[in-house]
């Protein structure tokens, strides 16, 4: 048991410990999520030349803390034919696992909630636990559009967490570790996974993508086909809590795992300067790290356009899984052929991405061919019955 | 009060929990509810592992039974059409069968139970990664291999079923 500090009796300062961690987690969770939702609206406004919001406070930095106040004095409206217990519950739900998330996250030296032992099968875990909710809030809300952007969701997020975890088993075994402060200690220095397994990253990076519902995998919340999709009969903080606390929280989360497993975290200039210089210095690393993927993740949405939900499941199945599992096959062969260095796995790495790249474009050429083919017969049938 | 009190009391939650989520999935008049109240018994499941030390297990427990296996399920009821006629098919009130059946597969398992005494040689941590990796792959390798073979056969077999023509 650990004693608590100022003489506190251990029993007592184990839940205020807990009670700290909990209060410190939400408050991150809802700022960030703040601070999100105004880098977004800028970054787009930027890209899409316009100005974004900059009426309240200066360069509109309280918008969303005004939107957020809004949202939480709306009046709790459900439709008349919902589901009310799961309806209620389903936000609840979706929030749990991504709160839980970050308590193996490896925000500095030192500072970390828990090093669990098995902390990448834990996020894991919490990242597929996330669908139960939204499939029940699609249930829950008696409303078509709800539930087929519930059952899309599922779909593509139990499709592409097979490819998201496939990359980070790859990543595992490169580091030899599922311990998360263990992964990013084992990459000091610049020579970080990124180097070694980068094919890895691009599966992650797109799995993630459509894990977290971002463009151009936001199928689920297809407004011009959905219009919300699951979100559709929320309103007030109920949706406050689905969409923007858990979509932001869960894209901190799997940019905070990128920036773990392949960029080495807290690594960088200078963290091991002090006690105190050092966790502060790895904590301002790790935050550049993570926002920079955020960027791209705003950067991406702006840019690219919604894929077909068949054009989804396809490009998962028939190109990512294989992909993933001849890349996981070959990194495992050949860490157990040469086990002190990683240059092959590197070089296989950088092989496979190379063709992943260049081959997309041909595979793409090849299937427009066939497609092509495929309505010429069919009009060529179709001819002598007109 | 110290912490050996709480590793009880928290035995007795899961276990209160997971019995009575588990009578809520058999006796629930709904289908949607039966399969989130059988989430939370995969869930309180997961939390005796922990209490067991098998932190792997309950993680593999939570991410196989609660987000991939309920989440099927769940799938599966969303594209069954909803009425009348569907529930009668599937709550079938043959209330006394059932309580003999239950009565005479819970002998056995109290028997057992009850003769339980001393756990004996455990190691400690045998629920960890490593441990846990090393006996599949080579204590129990047979085993796996010929699950892993059953899996891939149902597979097969749902893809036949379900491929037109």
């Amino acid at each position: 048991m650990v004693p608590g500090p100022l003489g506190l009796d251990p029993f007592v300062w184990l839940f205020l410990r807990l009670l700290i961690a909990v209060v410190l987690a939400l408050v991150l969770i809802l700022n960030g999520a703040l601070v999100l939702i105004y880098l977004e609206r800028k970054i787009q406004a930027t890209m899409q030349d316009r100005i974004g919001p900059y009426h309240v406070g200066p360069f509109g930095l309280l918008q969303t803390f005004a939107d957020a106040l809004k949202l939480i004095a709306k009046e709790d409206f459900r439709a008349g034919q919902t589901d009310t217990a799961f309806f209620i519950a389903a936000p609840a739900l979706v929030f749990s696992p991504m709160l839980a998330s970050f308590v193996v996250i490896p925000f500095a030296p030192g500072i970390v909630g828990a090093d669990l032992n098995i902390g990448l099968l834990y996020l894991a875990t919490l990242g597929s636990m996330g669908v139960l909710g939204i499939v029940i809030a699609g249930w829950a809300s008696n409303n078509k559009y709800s539930l087929v952007g519930g059952l899309r969701s599922a779909g593509q997020l139990i499709s592409y967490e097979v490819p998201g975890i496939l990359s980070l088993v790859t990543a595992v075994l490169v580091v030899g570790s599922l311990s998360m402060v263990r992964i990013a200690e084992s990459q000091p220095g610049p020579f970080t996974n990124i180097f070694v397994i980068p094919l890895a990253f691009v599966t992650y990076f797109i799995a993630a993508l459509a894990e977290t519902n971002r463009t151009p995998f936001d199928l689920p919340e297809a407004e011009s086909e959905l219009v919300a999709g699951y979100l559709t009969e929320y309103s007030g903080m109920r949706w406050g809590t689905m969409l923007a606390l858990t979509e932001y929280g869960n894209v901190t989360i799997v940019c905070a795992i990128m920036s773990t497993l392949w960029f080495g975290g807290w690594q960088g200039p200078g963290v091991d300067s002090g006690p105190v210089t050092g966790p502060v210095l790895g904590l301002l690393w790790f935050t550049l790290k993570t926002y920079a993927f955020i960027l791209v993740f705003m950067w991406i949405r702006a840019t690219l356009p919604r894929l077909r939900i068949d054009q989804l499941m396809s490009f998962c199945w028939k190109l990512l899984i294989p992909l993933t599992l001849l890349n996981l096959a070959v990194t495992a062969t050949l860490l157990i052929a040469f086990p002190e260095t990683k240059v092959p796995v590197a070089i296989a790495n950088w092989i496979l991405l190379g063709a992943f790249v260049l081959g997309l474009p041909l595979i793409q050429q090849r299937r427009l061919r066939r497609i092509r083919a495929r309505l010429r017969e069919r009009t060529i049938a179709a001819a002598p019955a007109s | 009060m110290s912490l050996d009190l709480i590793e009880p009391i928290l035995f007795g939650l899961l276990a209160l929990a997971i019995v009575g989520a588990g009578l809520g999935v058999v006796l629930a008049g709904r289908i949607t509810t039966s399969a989130l109240l059988m989430a939370f018994t995969f869930l309180n499941m997961a939390g005796m592992f922990v209490l067991l030390g098998a932190e792997t297990i309950a993680a593999f427990q939570i991410l196989i039974y609660v987000g991939a296996i309920t989440v099927l399920i769940l799938y599966g009821v969303m594209f069954t059409p909803q009425g009348p006629r569907a529930y009668g098919l599937f709550f079938q009130k043959q209330t006394t069968v059932g309580a003999v059946i239950a009565a005479l597969a819970a002998l056995p398992v109290m028997a057992v139970a009850f003769a339980f005494r001393d756990a004996g040689n455990v190691p400690p941590r045998g629920g960890d990664l490593v441990p846990l990796a090393s006996s599949i792959f080579t204590d129990f390798a047979f085993p796996f291999e010929a699950a892993s073979v059953l899996l891939l056969a149902a597979m097969i077999g749902a893809i036949v079923l379900v491929k037109r023509e």
